[in-house]
């Protein structure tokens, strides 16, 4: 019998589930559609291209939980509830169908000998799993995850959906054992239970509607209360993977087209699909708990921008959806010196930790940049930062140095490198400006020099023709000046004769490979300098003379690793040398970003940071056992931790150094042996 | 309330700057030009000012150097009005004409104030605002660091020597040497340069051609050598050690 059958007082239980049914759906219905509304004041973007790629993103990252799985404790229990939250879609619209509609035939699913046992399964390993989430939650705490009333809500929510439906199987069995031939471990264990009181036996059919009741109305309560719950992102986020961006990470979204305002501020000048980062969030904590400025005590959280947008969007939108659009009008205040201080933003490294950990696909970087944009096109801009944009206009690099003055490196040397603008060469080095003008990395490109001699590599640099990139002046918000510098870089590229293009900046490399789209016409990918290494290693141009014996680590750069996934070359490199490489516990994708990344390296220090970045990551390296040395691959890297090991009194404890310093140190033996040979 | 703010291009010495062969003048072929760094102050200072009291600032530059690139930037930056001051001569002009060609364009125009750079790097004396005052018959106050406006007057805070400074009162219209505006020159986005810059309309305005210059510079030089003066040549880390050992030889360090 269908409890819905029976009177509930003078009017019919199937009236009364159609009341509740219709008020919960309404509810429902009217919500979403309104929080569609909201997002279609976000400007246009175009998400809809590449749908095979696209249903791929939901088959990874909704039904594969890929990201998830990245913290097993929370993301197996993840993934239970997930499947079970789909397994119980069934099984509740199963049972609404049959209590809506008494009269007719509805196959039901409870008593399904293939089905029932699934869902009687699921309902207890979601109640496993709700423990150990709940145990996490609630005793572990861990950083980035809040303790909310919405949280606590939906966790009892889900666990009472379990018992309840649990409840009302196990006691229909006690009420009618010789109906329920099905396997059903959890609801049998707990009807065997039941079965021994007196008591629940003889009210096991009453008992049985009562929590069938329960089960449902708390279905339709759910139904209407998710979309006002952080619990929306079960609605929202598979279409935040289905939308998800699915251009490099390296490659930032161009700002809003020409005459608009540079940047954003205010919801409409936002894409739809950073607005529904809003909504696809759920507050996990990844983001945070990924970012180096927010782990040293920075004021800088990925997870508050987007709450923060959120709360704007539910406060504001509503009237701007009325057109009240000025806030005189009780319309909506600017997000900046709003509810978004400039100091969260500058904080910002942009190494891409958060974006790359959010199981939702959130693009958090690009909402930062256009934020940081209105900042600069507002000229608010600190004193370092802006010091560092003018002499990136004016000569080409933030040191503030004569472009002419770009080539004095090769002073050291006793050869002269090519100029590729003057003869063809086979590989054009693009050296970037810190390895160029700081002083102490000069060496280490004369290095690089003398070991390209020892390989016979064809090689030729632009000398002063070359000019920043523009990788961190675009992420630092001055779109206007990256396309300036890349204006200038393509002229004088163009005016070259080279068949392929490395770099020694993993920044450069970024933005050549990625945001150049002319560069080289699209032939050679540009390539990092430890990828040319590791070939010419291989195929024996360079030979090692001897033997490293360094127990060493090695830091993968953002801009290497993280944005474009070189993490195998440098590890070649490394092994190819000999030393004994040790992994940091933060490396590969996880790596701790150094700090200097995004035009970082230019600002002042900001706020009142327990410590920085770099530190954080030096005194992971000087933690692990018998290690002398931290390897690098970027120049900004160098720097950061050279600073980092004065500042933490680590400078007896460890050394920086950059790859190709080893790679000259175990192969230039060779070459002056050879040398010797030669004149012998 | 009009403002004019007299600006020019000097020599940046970020790069190398030589002597020519005539070894009175500094090679101008070396020379790539910058707004000098006081002129940017006053042209800051006179926004400050547009901002608080809804000024018209108007920017006025001697032809020398990149003129057009820093008065778009002007433009760019706020101002609402500039103008290339035509000399009609390929040397840049000494204070004296300097003075005289501003106070010929500036004559008999309605401006309230006039704002300068106290001092650029090419002539140190600072006369320029001074000596245009004294064309104009009107009050010159030097070394200012804030303007304030109270109704037709100007507060102004000067700086003297010792760490002291003042207030003074000064009657409109009046001559300021900014030292320095009361916040750091403003930042440009390069879009909205970029886009001035398509746009901007730069004037042309000629000055009376300038009569023979009572003073010529008869040689111009570099650090020489003098007795009891050593020059430390090599690298910055070999000069850095020389430093130290002649340091520790005359027992300065420990």
């Amino acid at each position: 019998m269908v409890p819905t059958s029976a009177q509930l007082g003078p009017v019919p239980g199937w009236a009364i589930l159609w009341v509740v049914f219709l008020t919960a759906v309404g509810l429902f219905a009217w919500r979403v559609t309104f929080l569609i509304r909201l997002l279609r004041l976000g400007r246009s973007e175009k998400r809809w291209d590449r749908i095979p790629e696209r249903i791929k993103q939901v088959l990874v990252h909704v039904l594969g939980q890929r990201r998830l799985l990245d913290e097993p404790l929370v993301g197996i229990p993840h993934v239970l509830i997930f499947y079970g939250f789909l397994v119980f879609l069934l099984a509740t619209s199963s049972m609404l169908l049959q209590g809506l509609l008494p009269g007719i035939h509805v196959p039901s699913l409870e008593v399904n000998r293939y089905v029932a046992p699934v869902i009687d399964v699921f309902a207890a390993l979601v109640l496993i799993a709700l423990a150990v989430t709940s145990f996490r939650r609630f005793v572990l705490r861990p950083a980035g995850l809040q303790l909310t009333w919405d949280a606590t809500l939906v966790n009892i929510l889900i666990a009472a959906l379990m018992v309840t439906y649990l409840g009302a199987s196990s006691f229909r069995i006690v009420a009618s054992p010789a109906e329920s031939k099905v396997w059903l471990p959890f609801a049998w264990g707990l009807a065997d239970w039941f079965a021994r009181s007196e008591t629940l036996r003889t009210n096991a059919q009453a008992l049985s509607h009562v929590f069938w009741w329960a089960h449902v109305l708390i279905v339709l309560f759910f139904l209407a209360y998710l979309p006002y719950s952080k619990h929306l992102h079960l609605l929202a986020s598979p279409f935040g993977a289905f939308f998800s961006r699915l251009d490099p990470p390296g490659r930032l979204p161009a700002p809003a087209p020409e005459g608009q305002r540079l940047g954003a501020e205010r919801l409409e000048e936002f894409t739809w699909r950073e607005l529904l980062s809003a909504f696809a969030c759920a507050e996990c904590g990844r983001c945070e708990r990924a970012c180096p400025s927010f782990q040293v005590g920075e004021p800088c959280s990925p997870r508050q921008l987007v709450h923060n947008l959120k709360v704007q969007l539910l406060q504001y939108g509503p009237a701007l959806l009325k057109k009240a659009r000025a806030a005189t009008d009780g319309g909506e205040p600017a997000l900046l010196g709003g509810l978004i201080a400039p100091a969260e933003l500058w904080s910002c490294t942009t190494c891409l930790s958060c974006v790359e950990h959010c199981p939702v696909l959130n693009e958090h970087l690009s909402i930062m940049v256009d934020l940081r944009r209105r900042l600069v096109e507002r000229g608010e801009v600190d004193a370092r930062l802006q010091e560092a944009f003018s002499n990136l206009q004016r000569y080409g690099n933030s040191f503030g140095q004569s472009e002419r003055k770009r080539a004095v490196w090769t002073q050291g040397l006793d050869f002269k490198p090519k100029d590729a603008r003057k003869e063809p060469v086979e590989w054009l080095w693009f050296l970037g400006e810190y390895a160029c003008y700081h002083p102490a990395l000069q060496e280490t490109t004369r290095s690089l020099a003398r070991v390209l001699r020892v390989a016979e590599v064809d090689y030729g640099i632009l000398y002063e023709a070359e000019r920043n990139t523009g990788n961190d002046a675009r992420r630092a918000g001055e779109e206007g000046l990256f396309e300036l510098l890349r204006e200038k870089n393509m002229a004088a590229l163009e005016k070259a004769k080279f068949n392929n293009i490395f770099s020694t900046d993993p920044h450069v490399y970024n933005t050549f490979k990625n945001e150049y789209p002319e560069l080289n016409h699209g032939r050679h990918p540009i390539r990092h300098h430890t990828e040319l290494l590791a070939d010419l290693l291989e195929r024996g141009r360079l030979k090692v003379a001897r033997k490293l014996s360094h127990r060493v680590t090695y830091h993968d750069p953002c801009y290497l690793g993280r944005y474009n996934g070189v993490y195998e070359a440098p590890r070649k490199v490394l092994k190819a040398l000999g030393v004994d490489l040790r992994e940091m516990p933060r490396s590969r994708r996880d790596s701790f970003c150094c700090g200097g990344g995004g035009g970082r390296v230019w600002m002042e220090e900001i706020g009142e940071a327990q410590s920085r970045p770099s530190e954080s990551r030096v005194r992971e390296a000087a933690a692990l056992a018998g290690v002398e040395m931290l390897v690098v691959a970027c120049p900004k890297d160098f720097v950061m931790f050279t600073d980092a090991l004065k500042t933490t009194g680590l400078e007896g404890r460890i050394i920086v150094k950059d790859l190709t310093d080893l790679v000259a140190e175990a192969v230039i033996g060779e070459a002056a042996e050879v040398v010797q040979k030669r004149a012998a | 309330m009009n403002i004019a703010v007299l600006t020019k291009q000097v020599a940046d010495l970020v790069e190398g700057i030589e002597i020519d062969a005539s070894g009175r003048a500094v090679d101008r072929d070396s020379i790539r030009y910058i707004l000098s760094e006081s002129d940017d102050h006053a042209l800051e200072e006179a926004l400050l000012l547009k901002e608080r009291s809804q000024a018209h600032v108007e920017v006025f530059s001697l032809e020398t150097g990149e003129v057009r690139d820093g008065l778009c930037t002007a433009l760019a930056k706020g101002a609402d009005r500039v103008v290339m001051i035509l000399a009609g001569q390929e040397t840049p002009p000494s204070n004296h004409a300097a003075a005289r060609m501003f106070a010929s364009v500036l004559k008999g125009l309605p401006f309230d104030l006039i704002l300068t750079g106290v001092r650029a790097i090419d002539d140190l004396d600072g006369s320029v605002g001074g000596l245009l005052a004294g064309y104009l018959g009107l009050p010159y106050v030097g070394l200012v660091r804030k303007v304030e406006l109270v109704d037709g007057a100007a507060t102004v805070e000067k700086e003297y020597p010792g760490g002291f400074a003042a207030e003074l009162g000064v009657k409109l219209p009046a001559v300021l040497g900014i030292q320095a505006a009361e916040q750091p020159p403003r930042y440009v986005p390069v879009t909205r340069l970029r886009q001035v810059m398509k746009t901007a309309q730069v004037e042309e305005q000629e000055a009376e051609p300038a009569s023979e210059e009572p003073v010529s510079v008869e040689r111009m030089y570099k650090p020489e050598e003098g007795a009891g003066a050593a020059m430390l040549s090599g690298s910055a880390e070999e000069i850095a050690r020389q430093i130290v050992n002649l340091l520790s030889e005359r027992r300065v360090t420990r």
